[in-house]
């Protein structure tokens, strides 16, 4: 099926001390591995207890934003076919190989049209889950804060967010749930495009904006109950809250939007439907982004688009 | 303990130690347009005309330009003054929005005064 999953979120923090705080105590993720890269830089890696994968976020100490995004193929000879078809969209693709990404076996890596380098790989060490893979129980017993089972999915910005979309489809097979888009005729310019490869309602977006920035990455949470003890918890943490606890009208998902220690923007999401490639696309009017984007309040707040990092 | 001077509103703003500019204006009832509070987007940014101040906690280094370091761009959110201050927003105005901590700011920063000078307070 090629592309299964982002399989891991790379950024940057300023404070590693107050992020491990934030990412480990508030979102309740359990730190897999700690080191420094040969550039000196302090890394700490985090999965989610129903994650399986040795990690799923990597910290790293010197700034903010993305550094990277993994993705995960379901088969090894996917690597091949998505360096082929990544070649012929015209990017420059270079080999990694085993360890280069601590437990992460060989791939390729190659930067998008958006300027945010992708990492596409087979092989992760398999750590477990929290809960294990027999007779399992539902969640586990002890969880820290939030207590976040997995990474979602993420919102990066784009100058030309048509020709990222293009790159998902052609490259990684994906295609768009939702859309937004400047009107309903022919020649509209397109605003912002929610995009899958199988049936999670998105596992990227792509809104319109400056080259190689981080809107948000989110963590998957399972209902309104959770959404709404995270914010509990935020406020609790004096966690800065963006907007929420709300609804999406794109993806019907429920959601609170807020910042790390750093100023990065993450985000509990649950709900959204199920996705189907042969579902009609859902087009929202950009007269109507404020509805689409906090279904409650129906408008935007300044920070929605200005603050990225 | 210093003061903030914000001359485009008539207004000066008491601090408590160690408060950085906007955790202090916030505190004193008025509001204008944040992003992350945290370092990282650089929405809070306001211009200091005078006075010194210096950042209590890490801010990205991409938010503030080597040029921005030195021309006065302050990152009120966690920029703490060393000295009194004199600030001018940018876009943005500042609001009061909570006018009751305005009053109580006010007396905070007379009770120092007085202090300050050795007299007692009139009631």
């Amino acid at each position: 099926m090629g592309i299964m999953r982002m399989g891991y979120a790379h950024v940057r923090v300023t404070d590693m001390a107050e992020a491990k705080d934030h990412y480990a105590s508030t979102m309740g993720l359990y730190e897999t591995r700690s080191d420094t890269t040969a550039e000196g830089a302090q890394r700490v890696f985090y999965k989610g207890w129903d994650e399986w994968d040795h990690h799923s976020v990597v910290l790293e100490e010197g700034g903010v934003g993305v550094v990277k995004y993994g993705w995960k193929v379901e088969h090894e000879t996917d690597i091949d076919d998505i360096e082929a078809k990544a070649t012929a969209f015209g990017l420059t693709v270079e080999r990694m190989s085993t360890g280069e990404n601590p437990e992460i076996g060989d791939g390729i890596r190659f930067t998008t049209p958006s300027d945010h380098v992708f990492e596409v790989y087979h092989q992760a060490t398999a750590y477990g889950t929290e809960v294990g893979t027999h007779n399992p129980d539902a969640f586990p017993r002890h969880l820290v804060g939030v207590g976040a089972p997995a990474l979602d999915h993420s919102l990066i910005t784009a100058e030309d967010p048509a020709r990222m979309e293009k790159m998902l489809i052609d490259v990684f097979g994906f295609y768009a749930t939702e859309r937004v888009q400047t009107s309903l005729d022919a020649d509209h310019d397109l605003v912002g495009t929610w995009m899958t490869s199988n049936n999670q309602i998105h596992q990227l977006a792509v809104i319109g904006g400056p080259q190689g920035k981080l809107h948000h990455f989110a963590f998957r949470l399972d209902n309104w109950n959770d959404v709404g003890r995270a914010a509990d918890l935020m406020t609790m943490d004096d966690v800065p809250i963006d907007v929420g606890p709300t609804r999406h009208g794109i993806t019907r998902g429920q959601t609170v939007y807020f910042f790390d220690p750093s100023g990065n923007r993450n985000e509990v999401f649950a709900g959204g439907y199920l996705a189907f490639p042969d579902r009609p696309t859902t087009v929202w009017t950009v007269d109507q982004l404020g509805k689409g984007i906090f279904y409650h309040a129906r408008e935007l707040n300044e920070r929605f688009t200005t603050v990225l990092t | 303990m210093p003061n903030v001077s914000i001359p485009a509103l008539d207004e000066v703003i008491y601090l408590g130690p160690d408060e950085t500019l906007l955790s202090g204006l916030y505190k004193a009832g008025y509001s204008y347009t944040v992003g992350c509070k945290r370092g990282g987007c650089g929405i809070c940014k306001v211009d200091v005309l005078d006075g010194d101040f210096s950042y209590n906690r890490p801010i990205a280094a991409t938010v503030i330009s080597a040029e921005e370091r030195t021309d006065g761009t302050c990152l009120s959110c966690r920029a703490v003054p060393d000295s009194d201050v004199t600030i001018q927003m940018r876009d943005d105005e500042m609001r009061l929005v909570n006018p009751f901590l305005r009053q109580i700011n006010e007396k905070a920063r007379r009770r120092a005064e007085a202090l300050a000078a050795g007299t007692d307070m009139e009631q």
